[in-house]
């Protein structure tokens, strides 16, 4: 009872974590899952983000998965109501409220300071999943062609992650 | 007072979700709810769009919440979050219990080996999109390197490190004057003679 308690109040910290995007969070969320708490090996948390990037839904159900792999269902579903439920009832208390503070200095301040935090740290979630997963010559290669394809903005980002997935298999098989 | 029934939301909500594979999510709320269906301006979308990404949280769900908001008031947000988390959330334990298992062998496990590559390049090109069109000024981007370096290759803890960039850069932000008296920077390269 005690790990599930330590479980759901993990993701609840985390989802504050989630300044400007999932990604963001994603280093200090290996960082407990992974190596503060084992729940999960660091090639099973790079799977897990890569199916939650493959299934529909917001990339963050990856709590679902984390949860799941350490507590079962109900650590998916506690991990997933850490995650989703209490950063929505800030979200819908500040957009009821958005219209009249918007204009206000201190808001404008705090968006335009929140802004490079949070690219920083979608910056170090890229870093974080590399690490894991790009761990030879073809691996890069295929992260660079995957990132080409997705620049040209004709290819769909599904199909050219899975393209990836169908090199890999055939160059390694 | 709404502007659409729950039933419809709830509907429109779920398919947006189901169909928001990839990376970019938050641009199918955008082609779902402005381009196709006309519920929402462009504007308010934009507005909606800037709140979901400064508010915590993650941000697919925050924008569903703050949208449903808007389309149907407390109610509204409520379901528009259930509905674009819940289906997604039965899908991957689905696939995460076929992974765990090994069910799908060892084709899968190299498969899911070169996909998570792809997922590295995906939301690396993603990231670099974002960062071109709203990093503002040089002690931005010195926030954003800064912040990069102690959560990225120094695994310093998030927490720490985002309270001190923050001082930081409100510090900074503040130190360049009032938001009122500073030209907002137009995004992308700036068109000469445009808008004069």
């Amino acid at each position: 009872m005690g790990s599930l308690a330590l479980l759901t109040w993990t993701f609840l910290w985390l989802s504050f974590l989630c300044v400007g995007g999932g990604l963001g969070v994603i280093p200090e969320m290996e960082r407990q899952a992974v190596t503060v708490h084992h729940w999960l090996s660091a090639r099973e948390f790079v799977d897990g983000y890569t199916l939650a990037q493959l299934t529909p839904g917001p990339n963050m159900l990856i709590a679902v998965f984390v949860g799941d792999r350490a507590h079962g269902l109900l650590g998916a579903l506690l991990a997933g109501l850490a995650m989703f439920v209490p950063t929505s009832v800030l979200a819908i208390v500040v957009s009821h409220h958005w219209k009249q503070w918007r204009v206000r200095p201190w808001a404008m301040i705090a968006e335009r300071a929140l802004v490079p935090v949070g690219v920083g740290l979608m910056a170090g979630g890229v870093y974080t999943l590399g690490r894991t997963a790009i761990h030879d010559a073809a691996t890069a290669a295929l992260a660079a062609a995957t990132a080409l394809a997705v620049a040209t903005d004709r290819v769909p980002p599904v199909l050219a992650v899975l393209g990836a997935g169908v090199i890999g298999w055939l160059l390694w098989r | 007072m709404r502007r659409v029934s729950l039933l419809r939301l709830i509907v429109v909500f779920a398919w947006t979700g189901l169909s928001s594979l990839g990376g970019g999510r938050s641009a199918y709320f955008h082609e779902a709810l402005v381009r196709r269906r006309g519920l929402i301006s462009h504007d308010e979308f934009v507005q909606d769009f800037t709140l979901s990404q400064v508010l915590p949280g993650p941000n697919f769900s925050n924008l569903a919440v703050v949208l449903g908001h808007r389309l149907a008031g407390f109610a509204g947000g409520f379901w528009g979050l259930v509905a674009v988390v819940l289906p997604g959330a039965v899908i991957l334990l689905v696939a995460g219990a076929l992974y765990a298992e090994g069910a799908l062998g060892a084709t899968a496990a190299l498969l899911m080996r070169g996909s998570s590559a792809g997922v590295v390049g995906l939301v690396a090109i993603t990231s670099l999109r974002i960062m071109r069109g709203s990093l503002r000024g040089l002690p931005a981007a010195v926030v954003a390197l800064l912040t990069f370096v102690a959560v990225g290759p120094l695994r310093l803890p998030t927490v720490a490190v985002v309270l001190a960039m923050i001082a930081v850069s409100v510090a900074l932000q503040w130190g360049m004057g009032a938001p009122s008296a500073v030209a907002p920077a137009a995004p992308g390269p700036a068109v000469p003679g445009e808008e004069a």
